[in-house]
């Protein structure tokens, strides 16, 4: 199966995200798929019309977000396979280890207090844990503003 | 979105942001969430959940009104 660019650029993000915990460069991705830096920018940005890659603000050549994943560390970080990959928030930080079909621990903190709150996933479960999840922005205006969302 | 303890530390989060308390969802809720959303996002065919789909995403976990609802604009005063 040949497939478009924009899709070859997509899984060649994920592979090496899932590979390395760190997000890829336009170059890099280049290099991997045998394409011009400027042609895997473009995909960059037709990605993020489709919402699925948040390129950093003021660097379109660089990733902030492929979500579940993060470019960049966060407040969610996600033990798994060995590596310490970084979710976008709390939702995505439970996306990780659902992308990666593994268990993961996830060493997160009561966004008041700083307890610290664990969360754990294991054989396809999220561990029962004392918490609740609150969504400060409604459905409708998640991407008018999704690195703060 | 953010973790809490508690609903009593949410409610202190929100009048420290001084903001509108919003809805809570538990931790099954949100794993349920993440299994939809993200399950195949490592293979080609991954995709966004266009807006219909998310409706009903977010209505088969127990998640329904306008705050879920993708294309709403109406939440401000529904909540």
């Amino acid at each position: 199966m040949s497939l478009d660019l924009d899709t070859t650029v997509k899984l060649a993000i994920y592979t090496t995200i899932a590979e390395t915990a760190a997000a890829p460069t336009a170059v890099a991705v280049a290099q991997r798929i045998g394409a011009a830096p400027q042609q895997v920018e473009a995909a960059f940005t037709r990605l993020y019309e489709k919402r699925l890659l948040v390129p950093e603000p003021g660097d379109p050549s660089r990733i902030r977000m492929a979500p579940p994943f993060s470019g960049v560390p966060t407040a969610f970080p996600v033990e798994a396979r060995g590596k310490r990959y970084y979710a976008n928030c709390v939702w995505d930080a439970l996306g990780i280890p659902a992308a990666l079909h593994e268990d993961a621990v996830i060493p997160a903190a009561d966004a008041f207090t700083g307890e610290r709150l664990t969360l754990e996933v294991k054989a396809g479960r999220a561990v029962p844990q004392e918490c609740v999840i609150h969504f400060a922005v409604p459905a409708a205006r998640w991407w008018e503003d999704i690195i703060y969302t | 979105m953010l973790l809490f303890r508690s609903e009593e530390t949410v409610d202190h989060w929100c009048q420290a942001h001084r903001v509108p308390r919003r809805p809570l969802i538990t931790l099954g809720q949100l794993w349920q969430l993440a299994v939809i959303w993200y399950a195949n996002r490592l293979t080609a065919e991954s995709r966004r959940p266009a807006a219909d789909e998310m409706a009903s995403v977010f209505a088969a976990v127990g998640l329904e009104g306008p705050f879920w609802d993708p294309k709403a604009d109406t939440w401000r005063s529904a909540i």
